[in-house]
């Protein structure tokens, strides 16, 4: 239930007035650049003149040779404008294989559609949108277009190489501002050095790239920004929807955020404030307080997102907050942080990039960036994190949404770099123990618990609130074994900072083991069966393991008299620097222990163990289908 | 909470004096104290009373006629889970003209009970957000302030619709229970609707009171029939997999303006008989007389033909020449859109260009070609009972060779000849003919749905399965195929994708046919390579003969059905390994020899292993022959599938001989 609730959306495009009539024909473009490719672009010029703080123009120029239907959404442009946005100009058109021009396009033929996604209440951004439909491959698409921006915080970012399926020729990105403007320029992965020329009417900072191949999509690679090119810009005097300012460091952002979006949304009524004395009435432990107020925000309010105000950047008032009973991540961050306030336990409200893969803010280059909002409240022996939008999160936990990351806290006295709490492969645990009868038919029968901790907590998360029903209908999805009924399932949460989740039920699996004529089959990791990864020909990324985890699985199963064992599997131990495995098997009696724990390391490893790496999971998805085989006493 | 002391009082004064139920804007104890549905306990919300009417009406100043529709609604939120039903939307339709239909008098209204007290809070209606999702839709949008487990919220609106010719559409289904949920059209009886209930739930009441002067036009007052329908305790709808379009099985009141009655008496048809649909369709220059297109085929024939003498060669070559020629532009629709001699000169159309471009050739080539129309799955079933014009979304060609009829879509690439794709196949389509009277067909997949997997292969002494492997793939398994080898950019690519994701298997070497060829099944040959086991030495060999299409989870693991089952064609799948064993190595036990059948001859699985001259010969075959299953079959599929689930996991055992 961890929405993104910021919309920040990057700028596309740029200006220029191209001479010469170009030559589209396919035979132009060089073999290297259509391997792999889906779709090249053979040219893309991107002017962004920042005649003002209350005035950029972007200018884009783009050809785009779509290869084949794969490609078509390369060949599409979508623009998202709102109210400091407008698009003053679209024109464009396509051509065919030998660069004949089969048709023009105007802004009219353009769909305009709310960019508002479903689970949003009110946002005022839109899109405009155009889609080639060709049937005959390749053709090449060419756009102009021109926005205009009333704001500068946020400026157009050149991101050549971008898409792994697309090729590209030519790629170019100027930047133009007033002599002087004092700028500051990220590059990332750029080898090159820009052209800067500054004459007495403007400062042209440009940049290029030429001939970078497509490249297989591969999979366990590092996030996409760690290697391509792209180049940030900022400047320092800025405004932004009709608001002034200056910045040129994280601790100048975060001070503009808070005087300027936050510090005056924080007053609450004071019935309000007397109600939040009175809560904590009798509680000396400032921890403890804080926990007792946080469940009661969660209690009181729910997630509604809004995203109206200075861009969507604007939290809406503690007052109204608490008047409504609902927010988004910035009202409901900030009602909680005004709740703290009343009774004087300091907190940060936290600019954060939330998501799965961990995306730190950029320490060395201060810009208005990140998705969702945290809070974060250093108490004297630790510091507690709280997510705000999530009515079930446990008291101090973030999950793998937000974990271990820089984030921007927004203070008084200026804005901090922060890091999220790490989950490490130890902490991110599932442990599971269980107990089945085989009876003479093969079915199963018997009991499960598990513990879920660290980000495996969040395994579950979907259907806590759910009713019993619909919790055994998504059971049986994720257990996904053929028959199996379950009974007496209970999920209970132990909420602390290192939360975890227990999962206990009853279950039975008619016919489990398989059998046949004297003999019968049992697949011996009933519950935790690991997928193939594919292999790789070619490996360029290094392999990345965004998050690790370890999973122990305890089975005991007591098999029926009349059975024999025959066969069962040979014990199994992996060590690798990806992680581990360690498979036994243990005949006592008529029981058979069978034991597994797999840890996953998290971490980047070089391109060339990349095989070492697929070798490791696929035989363990080999060993987690180890059979034990029984034969019919006497046969 | 003192904020709100006022607000009770004011509210419902309100309330009272629009209200038109009993009941709306006054809570009841026994409605606050509900703790769960008791149409399904594990409901998280539930419509406690839904009260709709609407009403024809004459704009003296425009001198049309619009429809005033009121919605009222209570809704009971039992937990947090039922808080997204506090999240209230208002779909607005847009007209050609830019008009669009006019939201007011929205009211909303949260009660919780608090200390043994009604508190209320109303929303704000600057808390209304109104958004334009596209050219025909606008949407309004509000929540709930203050909403709590237990919560009432209550809302009401108007909406003035400038559109008559399906009258307002009434829901008796959500996605939540309804207790109760009543509609009152007020119709003049100078109008006359077909009136249409979808889905199994019946109603639990209706009837129709004459209403006097109901409705004034030029100074006459005119009477109507007023109409009650009533759904008592309505559980919610679920949508389940395998289902064709779930407005088939919502239950919903629809209506279609028939016909109508001039104020000087004479009657004007809207719905024909199908008769008037043929004439209206034939005449209509964007369908008859684009299959009448003839000459635009003219000089093009001789080289479309190229020297194919039969019927059965001249429709095929015909087929193939439009479906490469012209290319579908995505959009779907009965009727030609840009024409079929632009649609032939651009190379691009949408379905109604395509299709009658290809009767038009057809007719051309001296063919015996029709249309057919007909609804898509996702569009919903057709009312066969009275002509629908509009229910129609799709045209195919149907031509007629000898005593044989053959179904064609040429905007749908890869398609055999004679085979439509699974969007068409949906109940029944109405053929409409040049020549002869208009006459319901069924719509069917001609071929089923086939793969075929043969695997001759030896076992060698290091532990490594060399072999052929041969897989054939025809009707819609053919066309998958196809498309995903031309979604991978090229053969190779898409042999190297496979490689990659069968790690057991090593794929040497790889031969494709048939790509282009799309009548014939698509035959794939790799020489391939596995570990299969990582030393010989071990007396006992255990080996699994299920090398493909091997069933992990069952399609059918609910515990009930509510909906057909609806395959939409006819499967089947083949299987058969022939592997060569080391001489020292002999077959000691296997999985059972299953042969089981579905009831009504409706599929069966057989599955076979034999062991001759050092070689293990494996068989299986799956056959799922009905398109379409009876909701009351699915615990038969269930367990069939769990049986061969049961049996695939078995396996082959071969020992050393002599040990």
């Amino acid at each position: 239930m961890r929405k993104y609730c910021l919309s920040l959306f990057t700028i596309l495009c740029s200006l220029s007035s191209l001479t010469a009539q170009e030559n589209y024909a396919i035979d132009q473009l060089p073999a290297t650049l259509k391997s792999r490719a889906t779709a090249v672009l053979r040219q893309e010029e991107t002017t962004v003149d920042m005649k003002s703080p209350e005035l950029v123009i972007t200018t884009v120029k783009k050809a785009i040779t779509v290869l084949n239907k794969n490609g078509d959404v390369h060949g599409a442009l979508s623009i998202y404008y709102d109210k400091s946005r407008s698009v003053q100009r679209i024109k464009g058109s396509i051509y065919n294989a030998f660069g004949g021009l089969i048709s023009k396009i105007s802004m009219s033929n353009f769909s305009d559609e709310s960019a508002v996604s479903n689970g949003t209440l009110y946002a005022d951004n839109r899109i405009k949108s155009f889609s080639p439909v060709v049937q005959d491959y390749p053709y090449t698409i060419v756009y102009e277009v021109e926005i205009r921006d009333k704001q500068n915080l946020i400026l157009p970012t050149w991101n050549p190489g971008e898409y792994p399926d697309m090729s590209t020729l030519q790629s170019k990105f100027t930047f133009l501002c007033q002599p002087g403007t004092k700028l500051r320029i990220r590059e990332y992965n750029f080898k090159g050095k820009p052209e800067v020329i500054k004459t007495e009417k403007n400062d042209s900072y440009s940049w290029t790239a030429a001939n970078i191949p497509a490249r297989k999509a591969e999979s366990f690679s590092p996030d996409p920004d760690t290697y391509n090119t792209a180049v940030r810009i900022a400047a320092e005097q800025f405004s932004f929807y009709g608001k002034k300012g200056s910045y040129s460091s994280w601790e100048e952002l975060g001070k503009w955020e808070y005087h300027a979006l936050i510090k005056d949304r924080q007053l609450l009524g004071a019935e309000v404030q007397n109600e939040i004395r009175t809560l904590v009435n009798g509680i000396t432990d400032d921890r403890q307080k804080t926990r007792r107020l946080y469940e009661y925000m969660q209690k009181r309010t729910r997630y509604i997102s809004v995203q109206i105000g200075i861009g969507g950047n604007q939290p809406i008032s503690a007052a109204e907050v608490h008047r409504m009973a609902y927010g988004d991540c910035k009202g409901l961050v900030n009602y909680m942080q005004s709740i703290l306030n009343v009774v004087n336990i300091p907190s940060m409200y936290c600019v954060v990039t939330a998501g799965n893969m961990k995306k730190s803010l950029d320490p060395d280059f201060a810009s208005m960036d990140g998705n969702h909002i945290i809070l974060c409240v250093p108490l004297k022996t630790d510091t507690i994190w709280l997510e705000c939008t999530d009515q079930n999160s446990p008291f101090g936990h973030l999950g793998s949404f937000t974990d271990d990351r820089l984030v921007l806290a927004c203070t008084a006295g200026g804005g901090k770099l922060l890091r999220t709490p790490v989950l490490t492969h130890e902490m991110n645990q599932q442990i599971r123990h269980s107990t089945l009868q085989i009876s003479k038919d093969g079915s199963a029968s018997g009991t499960l618990t598990t513990r879920f901790s660290g980000d495996q907590y969040d395994n579950y998360g979907e259907l806590i609130q759910e009713p019993y029903t619909e919790q055994l209908k998504k059971l049986k999805e994720i257990y996904n074994i053929d028959n199996i009924i379950f009974k007496d399932f209970k999920l209970s949460q132990e909420k602390d900072v290192q939360p975890s989740m227990l999962e206990s039920l009853k279950l039975e699996i008619p016919n489990y083991a398989a059998k046949a004529s004297t003999r019968m089959y049992l697949i011996l990791n009933a519950y935790n069966r690991s997928n193939t990864v594919p292999e790789a020909n070619t490996r360029t990324l290094p392999v990345y393991i965004n998050r690790g985890f370890t999973d122990e699985d305890e089975i005991t199963y007591e098999l029926p008299e009349e059975m024999e064992l025959e066969f069962m599997p040979e014990n199994r131990t992996l060590k690798t620097q990806f992680g581990s495995y360690d498979m036994t098997v243990i005949a006592k009696g008529r029981q058979l222990i069978y034991k597994r724990k797999r840890v996953l390391n998290s971490g980047t490893f070089p391109a060339s163990s990349y095989e070492e790496f697929t070798s490791f999971m696929n035989k363990v998805v080999d060993y987690d289908r180890g059979k034990a085989v029984f034969k019919l006493k006497g046969s | 909470m003192k904020y709100f002391y006022l607000l009770p009082l004011l509210l419902l004064t309100q309330l009272a004096t629009y209200a038109q139920l009993p009941n709306f804007g006054f809570v009841t104890h026994e409605d606050m104290q509900a703790k769960r549905s008791l149409i399904d306990s594990n409901a998280n919300a539930e419509v406690q009373l839904e009260y709709g009417t609407a009403r024809m009406n004459f704009d003296d100043n425009t001198g049309s006629l619009y429809i005033d529709y009121e919605y009222q609604a209570q809704i009971k939120i039992f937990n947090k889970k039922g808080f997204e039903h506090g999240n209230i939307a208002i779909y607005k339709h847009i007209y050609k003209d830019g008009d669009m239909d006019k939201l007011t008098d929205v009211k909303a209204v949260t009660i919780n009970y608090v200390n043994n007290e009604f508190v209320r809070h109303e929303l704000d209606n600057s808390k209304i957000f109104n958004e334009k999702l596209n050219k025909y839709t606008s949407v309004s949008k509000f929540t709930l302030p203050n909403l709590q487990e237990g919560s009432i919220v209550q809302y009401s609106y108007k909406l003035r619709i400038n559109y008559i010719f399906n009258f307002k559409t009434w829901d008796f289904q959500s996605d939540i229970p309804k207790v109760s949920s009543k509609y009152v059209a007020f119709i003049p009886g100078l109008y006359n609707y077909n009136v249409v209930l979808r889905g199994p739930l019946k109603l639990s009441s209706s009837n129709g009171v004459v209403a006097n002067g109901c409705m004034r036009i030029n100074g006459r007052d005119i009477n109507c029939s007023k109409m009650t329908y009533v759904m008592d305790n309505v559980p919610a709808f679920i949508e389940e997999d395998y289902m064709t379009a779930a407005s088939n099985f919502r239950a919903a009141m629809y209506f279609e303006l028939s016909d109508y009655m001039l104020l000087d008496g004479s009657k004007r048809n809207v719905t024909k008989t199908w008769k008037d649909i043929e004439y209206e369709l034939v005449k209509d220059n964007r369908f008859g007389s684009q299959m009448k297109k003839k000459d635009a085929f003219k000089e093009l024939m001789p080289s479309i033909l190229k020297g194919s003498t039969d019927e059965l060669g001249k429709a095929k070559a015909v087929y193939r020449y439009i479906s490469s020629n012209i290319k579908s532009n995505g959009f779907i629709g009965i009727y030609s859109e840009t024409v079929v001699k632009k649609a032939l000169e651009s190379h691009s159309g949408n379905t109604g260009d395509i299709n009658l471009a290809l009767i038009s050739a057809l007719t051309a080539a001296d063919l015996d070609a029709e249309a057919v129309v007909l609804s898509t799955r996702k569009n919903g079933a057709i009312n066969t009972l009275f002509p629908v014009l509009s229910d129609f979304d799709y045209v195919v060609a149907k031509v007629n060779i000898g005593d044989k009829s053959f179904l064609l879509d040429a905007s749908t690439p890869m398609m055999p000849f004679g085979l439509l794709p699974l969007h068409c196949i949906n109940g029944q389509g109405r053929v409409i003919s040049l020549k002869k009277p208009s006459y319901w067909i069924d719509l069917l997949s001609s071929e089923k749905d086939y793969t075929r997997n043969n695997m001759t292969a030896k076992l060698g002494d290091d532990g490594k399965i060399r072999g052929e492997l041969i897989t054939y793939s025809s009707g819609y398994s053919g066309v998958d195929k196809r498309k995903a080898i031309q979604k991978a950019g090229s053969i190779d690519e898409f042999v190297e994708k496979l490689d990659e994701q069968k790690p057991q298997y090593r794929i040497l070497a790889h031969e494709i046919e048939n790509l282009d060829s799309l009548d014939l099944p698509l035959i794939e040959r790799y020489t391939i390579e596995m570990l299969g086991y990582e030393s010989m030495a071990h007396p006992q060999l255990f080996l699994n003969p299920f090398f493909m299409d091997k069933i992990e989870k069952n399609p059918f693991n609910l515990d009930e059905r509510t909906y057909p089952i609806d395959l939409g064609t006819a499967k089947e799948s083949r299987l058969t390994m022939i592997l060569e064993v080391p001489e020292s190595f002999e077959l000691k036990d296997q999985p059972r020899n299953l042969n089981i059948s579905l009831a009504n001859a409706g599929g069966r699985y057989l599955s076979s292993t034999a062991f001759e001259d050092h070689k293990i010969s494996f068989s299986q075959l799956l056959q799922l022959s009905k398109p379409i299953y009876a909701p009351e079959e699915y615990l038969s599929l269930k367990e069939f599938f769990s049986r061969i689930i049961q049996v695939q996991k078995t396996d082959i055992l071969l020992k050393k001989s002599g040990k």
